[in-house]
């Protein structure tokens, strides 16, 4: 009986001590990737304060001249307008993409009618042409409407909301999962379709809403392919991305490198504040979509 | 190789899953034959359902009355007689603008009648003695007719579905009036747009962005792909483009007589897509898993913050921080001068990171690792939250290792869950321009492509092999369109067959 | 719900003034028209002021690179008050860097900047592309007198000019670092490449990213490569001789420095903050490298390579920026335009941007300048420049063709791995030129003789080849069945074997081609079938 007790005492002791090797294990990864995933982010972080002739990019991490010189020389130059457009962008783009795919995903899963699984199915064939060959075509029917160059603000917003029907499978995933009990009963008591939309199911939806929201905002900052294409030539049109990356050019990195690691943290911080505020619709989002998939 | 289930399941474990892998590869045969046996009913489908269309057309005007019969011509006629009238005068109205359209000069009978030869005069130039230069004239415009062609195309179509609709409605109000029963007034009409119809009042807006702004220029694009289109045949500048019929594919698939070096950078730069998009996946899905798991272990602390430090780099946009990293990995970068000044490299010795085929190819799968780990390690951690905790309390009582647990339950459950999405992701990796294009801009030169299209290298994806020919030095927009089409085709047969394949396409009516 | 209605609008509001911002924009195109068109005074000899032809207010659009912008805003508006046409720009001047503009313009020529600056190597593919309005005879004969033959050569296709020379600049040499590098060795590639290594420096030279580098070492061994073009752009030959002994030499120099361990691959002054000692680039990054090194700077000619106990010293291309004009369709505005970039280009304007951003002036008067003698990067350049080749009108692909021999080279492990690597060069710049020799053509009257003319190419049917032949009303309608770019005539009247009653002058000893002639014009069906080797002309 004794020795019974012992031995059971002694796994429950190797366990414990296993455990906490393995968890110190986990911690000195965490802490590792920790670092290398900030790394990059810190450096260019550090690299915007640094000062003195080279404007280059350097192999040196922490700047040897500490200096605000790389964001006062941003107001020279056409950042904040780049900066207004993206924004613009991003505001108008969030509002009118998230409505249409709201419509779009609401619809799909609530109604049954004829057409319905033909268009699923049309529309996941649409998907699987890759996006970059229209790129062309768009930049000529944008022409045609007088949207590219200096007025691609609008036209790109044009074809970032044209489009987003598309993107209805995460928040269709997210309505599948909100009973249909709920409609039939508000219907029996005589509310409209379009009642029931926005009385029962627009208050359940509210993280897939921030969902979309969110993700449609933050699309337009990033886009430096399609928006290049469509606004070559003309800084007025630029976005953000275009405008930076164009510093990223052989003969300006030399001289705007710097500059440009500025305005990337410019960039960086109000999309991340946003994002970390309301990460936990993101997750949700992100994750209800992967498993309706 | 017939085997019974009793036998199947005597079978030690590996014999079982080679089993399984064997009749996987003996069933992609039987997908395919079964998509075009799917195809085949489908054309079946729709060629039956015309037939009954022009049947009802016949019948409807043979049994109509006279004011049905007018319809025919006059669309909406019907309706307005009937009382029908805010029906009747959009279709009246639609009829007037087609018909606008059609007939006006340089309207859709112009597009459609130069669409067979996309222009018949390209630009002139001419010397003017008077101010002594030379001024050029510009004529037909063959991008434009092959843009407004398919745009007629298309509107012919949404006349002959409208008109079609408005023949439908006349048989019915007959057939309603007939009956003694009234007809629906303009208010029901729109009443039922917000409730019986709410539906097409909400997809009435996306299908127009969509049709307007992603199918018509697929269908463009495919056209393009015909044509002799480039930078110097734009049509309108320098030299018209005219129709070249399969040209484009034979010269891309090496089909006939000329170069091979398009089949053959073709074939190398599918072959590495598809490695990347299997590495690109699955490193990041198990990975993302892992260290979702070590995130989620218990007793690990401050559990919000490891995550909020790998979201973050969800937030920052890709070209500001790529380019970065592409950067430290260069033969003086960052990494490589750490290395020298530690002493693991001597001298000048560097890692070829990013300029040698293999480790270039090498590099980009684990720089994509850094990438893809935030979204899987959200993913991950939502869906093992969801696993049923009593699975592992009775595995543990059952004396079940950790990786028993892990191969047993949290596995099987997490690819149950996730397979749609490995498919999308892997789809998603097949085209993922941002990580190649920032990283290695495609290289290193891979030599032997060099007199393809776009001068393709290495580390090339097919996607950002059509960006480069796209805005390469020649603008080949017609290989472009080419690679697009066939890598719509690769992806269409991987997705068709996996899904089939699938063990349960979930039902999708389970969820409600 | 009242804030997102708010918002709504107010994002409503600021698109519908985006809009409205974009309708008043002013068009390029809307130039008005001068008053008389039809007078047949000369625009040059209008004295001053007086009612020209060309006066007008004119909107155009400018792209210059991100240095020169201000400047060119300067000197436009210099030219406003300055020219006595009454011409009057209103000019927008956007920052695109002269290595893009090529490929800015191809994507949309009507899109492009009225005036542009590109760098040489764009000028064959711009003209292909009809983004290059051709000079008119005045201002030719100014470019021509005015600038040293390279520019002239560079901006020129046959007899014809299309742009303006703006510099002359457009070579490279060595950049390098007086710390690292003992200014005794600066003759000798091997020398240099023996200092970096041992002192863990680098060399950076641009070889496997760029054949406007690599070739450096295969002039310097004394080879040529050189295209030729026929009126409207295309190339019709090459005399390019690095597939020879002379080329194995430069390619052992080449491979000296490609497989050193010193070597980077690279053009970027910025690599001298990562530990670089030689950079080889050009005159535009002076002011970067002289921001990076200070004083520390140097440059120099390239240096010398040893083959065989011989030294050879690096070449270069001497290339040119040039200033282009988007063809237009009204007459004033081309004149004016053209106007315009003559003043951009004139010597005054050349030095002027020399003084500015230290641009090499391709004006020959300019050139003499002591000023611009002085500037050290300059110097430099023109130090090289006895070993420079003229960088002429070169194809698109052979930037590609060209970069990759330079990988090859560092591959090879033996003479014979040389050797491939040159002959591989030299298959695929032969096929740029190369027309497809399968098949069979029909060459006659109805299409000029042309014997490599696509659009008479017979189709392969059935084992034989057969073309519907329209064969217009002239003098003589005869013809013959050819291989593509060959003038061979036993395919010829001889072997016709049904339709002989259609044809003319067979066996006749005038017809010593054996053409094929016809009686009348008409619809032809004929089909070659190329076992039997015999001919049937079919009349429809």
């Amino acid at each position: 009986m004794k020795q019974n007790e012992n031995t059971s005492l002694k796994k429950h002791m190797g366990i414990k001590a296993k455990t906490r090797v393995s968890n110190t294990i986990i911690y000195i990864i965490l802490v590792l990737m920790t670092i290398i995933w900030l790394f990059p982010f810190v450096s260019i972080v550090l690299q915007s304060f640094r000062g003195g002739p080279v404007k280059g990019m350097t192999n040196e991490i922490i700047p040897s001249i500490w200096s605000l010189e790389n964001y006062v020389a941003l107001a020279k130059t056409d950042f904040f307008r780049w900066y207004l457009n993206t924004l613009i962008m991003a505001l108008v783009v969030s509002v009118l993409q998230t409505v249409i795919v709201l419509c779009m995903s609401y619809t799909l899963s609530r109604f049954r009618f004829k057409m319905r699984k033909g268009l699923m199915r049309f529309m996941l064939i649409l998907g699987m042409f890759p996006g970059m060959l229209t790129m062309i075509i768009l930049y000529r029917v944008l022409k045609d409407l007088g949207l590219t160059q200096a007025n691609a603000v609008p036209g790109l917003i044009l074809v970032y909301v044209a489009s987003s029907g598309m993107g209805y499978y995460v928040s269709k995933g997210f309505f599948d999962t909100i009973p249909k009990s709920l409609d039939e009963a508000a219907r029996i008591d005589g509310a409209t379709r379009a009642q029931v939309l926005t009385k029962i199911i627009l208050p359940l939806a509210k993280p897939i809403v921030i969902y979309t929201v969110l993700t449609s905002f933050m699309a337009p900052w990033g886009d430096f392919v399609f928006a290049r294409y469509i606004s070559f030539g003309a800084s007025k049109g630029m976005n953000v991305a275009v405008g930076l990356f164009n510093w990223l050019s052989k003969d300006q990195i030399n001289s705007s490198y710097t500059m440009f690691c500025a305005g990337g943290v410019i960039v960086a911080i109000p999309v991340t504040i946003i994002f970390m505020c309301l990460q936990k619709y993101y997750v949700e989002g992100v994750t209800g979509g992967a498993v309706k998939g | 190789m017939k085997i019974t289930d009793l036998e199947y399941l005597k079978l030690p474990k590996w014999r079982r899953a080679l089993i399984k892998i064997a009749q996987f590869f003996i069933s992609i045969p039987k997908a395919f034959l079964n998509l075009f046996v799917k195809i085949g009913r489908f054309f079946k489908k729709v060629g039956l359902a015309i037939g009954r269309e022009i049947k009802d057309i016949i019948l409807t005007f043979k049994n109509g009355d006279w004011k049905t019969r007018i319809s025919y011509v006059i669309m909406g006629f019907g309706n307005i007689t009937r009382g029908q009238v805010l029906r009747g005068l959009l279709f009246l109205l639609f009829e007037a603008v087609f018909l606008f359209f059609m007939f006006k000069p340089t309207g859709g009978l112009y597009w459609l009648s130069m669409l067979p030869s996309l222009g018949k005069e390209g630009p002139g130039k001419a010397y003017d003695p008077i101010y002594d230069t030379y001024v050029t004239t510009y004529n037909d415009n063959s991008f434009q007719i092959l843009l407004y062609g398919v745009l007629t195309i298309f509107f012919i179509i949404a006349f002959i579905i409208t008109w079609r609709m408005n023949v439908k409605q006349n048989k019915l109000a007959q057939q309603i009036l007939d009956s003694g029963k009234p007809l629906k007034s303009g208010k029901d009409d729109l009443r039922s747009m917000v409730d019986d119809n709410f539906h097409k009042t909400l997809l009435a807006l996306p299908l127009t962005g969509i049709i307007v702004f992603t199918v018509m220029p697929i269908v463009f694009m495919i056209l393009v792909a015909f044509t002799n289109y480039d930078g110097t045949h734009d049509g309108y500048s320098n030299a018209l483009f005219t129709w070249v019929g399969l040209e484009n594919f034979n010269t891309m698939l090496g089909i006939g007589n000329g170069t091979k070096v398009y089949a053959a950078t073709f074939g190398e730069i599918l072959l590495w897509t598809l490695v990347w998009a299997f590495f690109a996946t699955f490193t990041n899905y198990f990975l993302g898993m892992l260290v979702a798991m070590m995130i989620n272990k218990k007793g690990i602390q401050f559990k919000k913050f490891w995550r909020t430090v790998l979201v973050m780099t969800i937030a920052i946009p890709q070209f500001i921080s790529l380019l970065y990293v592409s950067k430290m990995f260069a033969q003086n970068g960052m990494v490589n001068q750490f290395l020298q000044s530690i002493g693991v490299l001597k001298g000048l010795d560097y890692i070829h990171f990013l300029d040698e085929a293999t480790p270039a190819r090498i590099s980009v799968i684990l720089i994509n690792i850094w990438i893809g780990i935030p979204y899987l390690m959200l993913i991950a951690t939502g869906i093992l939250m969801n696993i049923p905790q009593d699975l592992y309390e009775s595995a543990k009582i059952d004396g079940a290792s950790g990786w028993k647990q892990y191969t047993k339950i949290t596995l099987p459950y997490m690819l149950f869950i996730t397979g749609p999405y490995l498919l999308t992701s892997f789809i998603g990796n097949m085209n993922n321009f941002n990580v190649i294009y920032l990283l290695t801009g495609g290289g290193p030169t891979n030599a032997a492509a060099s007199t393809a299209a776009g001068s393709a290298g290495y580390t090339d994806l097919l996607i950002t092999w059509l960006f480069k020919i796209t805005t390469g030095a020649e603008s080949q927009y017609y290989f472009a369109s080419v690679i697009g089409i066939l890598v719509f085709m690769i992806v269409a047969a991987i997705s068709l067959i996996v899904y089939n394949l699938m063990p349960s396409v979930k039902n999708e009516e389970d969820f409600q | 719900m009242k804030k997102l209605i708010a918002l709504v609008l107010a994002v409503a509001m600021v698109l519908s003034l985006t809009a409205c911002g974009g309708k008043t924009e002013p068009t390029t195109t809307a130039a008005p028209q001068p008053g008389e068109t039809t007078t047949a005074a000369a625009p040059e000899t209008t004295p001053g002021g007086t009612a020209s032809p060309l006066a007008g207010t004119y909107q155009i659009k400018v792209w210059a690179p991100e240095a020169a912008v201000e400047l060119t805003k300067k000197q436009i508006n210099d030219f406003n008050s300055s020219n006595t046409d009454g011409i009057k720009f209103e000019a927008t001047v956007e920052a695109v860097s002269e290595a893009d503009a090529g490929t800015n313009v191809i994507t949309d020529v009507d899109a492009a900047g009225d005036l542009y600056f590109f760098a040489q190597d764009q000028f064959a593919r711009l003209v292909l592309a009809g983004g290059l309005a051709q000079l008119g005879q005045g201002a030719a004969t100014i470019v021509k007198e005015t600038n040293d033959a390279g520019a002239v050569a560079a901006a020129s296709v046959g007899e014809d000019l299309y742009a303006y020379p703006l510099t002359a600049d457009n070579g490279y040499f060595m950049y390098y670092d007086k710390s690292a590098v003992d200014a005794a060795h600066l003759g000798s590639l091997e020398d240099l490449i023996a200092d970096c290594e041992a002192a863990n420096k680098y060399f950076a030279m641009e070889l496997e990213n760029s054949a406007w580098y690599a070739i450096s070492f295969f002039f310097g061994a004394g080879c040529v490569s050189e295209w030729t073009t026929d009126n409207d752009g295309k190339f019709i030959a090459v005399n390019d001789d690095i597939n020879s002994d002379k080329g194995l030499i430069g390619a052992k120099g080449l491979q000296k420095l490609v497989t050193s361990k010193s070597h980077i691959e690279s053009s970027d002054v910025g690599e001298f903050s990562k530990g670089a000692a030689i950079v080889v680039s050009g005159p535009w990054a002076y002011n970067d490298a002289k921001n990076i090194l200070g004083d520390n700077l140097g440059a120099a000619e390239l240096p010398s390579f040893t083959v065989d106990g011989q030294s050879y010293h690096m070449g270069n291309f001497s290339g040119y920026k040039l200033l282009g004009v988007k063809p237009t369709t009204d007459a004033a505005r081309s004149a004016s335009l053209h106007k315009l970039a003559q003043y951009l280009t004139s010597e005054a304007g050349q030095l002027e941007r020399f003084q500015a951003i230290a641009w090499g002036p391709a004006n020959k008067a300019a050139q003499d300048n002591a000023e611009v003698k002085a500037n050290p990067s300059l110097a430099a350049l023109a130090a090289q420049a006895p070993y420079s080749k003229v960088q002429g009108n070169i194809p698109g692909t052979w930037w590609d063709i060209g970069k990759v021999i330079a990988t090859d080279i560092k591959d090879a492990a033996d003479e014979a791995g040389l050797k491939a690597a040159l002959e591989s060069y030299n298959t695929k710049i032969q096929n740029v030129l190369k027309i497809d020799t399968t098949g069979f053509i029909l060459v006659g009257a109805w299409n000029d003789w042309k014997n490599d003319d696509e659009a008479y190419r017979m189709e392969a049917k059935d084992g034989a080849f057969m073309f519907t032949l329209e064969v217009p009303q002239s003098d003589y309608m005869g013809g013959r069945i050819v291989v593509p770019g060959d003038w061979g005539t036993d395919r010829g009247c001889l072997i016709v074997t049904e339709g002989v009653d259609l044809l003319d002058q067979v066996g006749d000893p005038n017809n010593s081609d054996n053409n094929i002639v016809f009686k009348e014009a008409g619809t032809y069906v004929i089909t070659y079938n190329e076992a039997a080797n015999t001919i049937t002309i079919v009349k429809k």
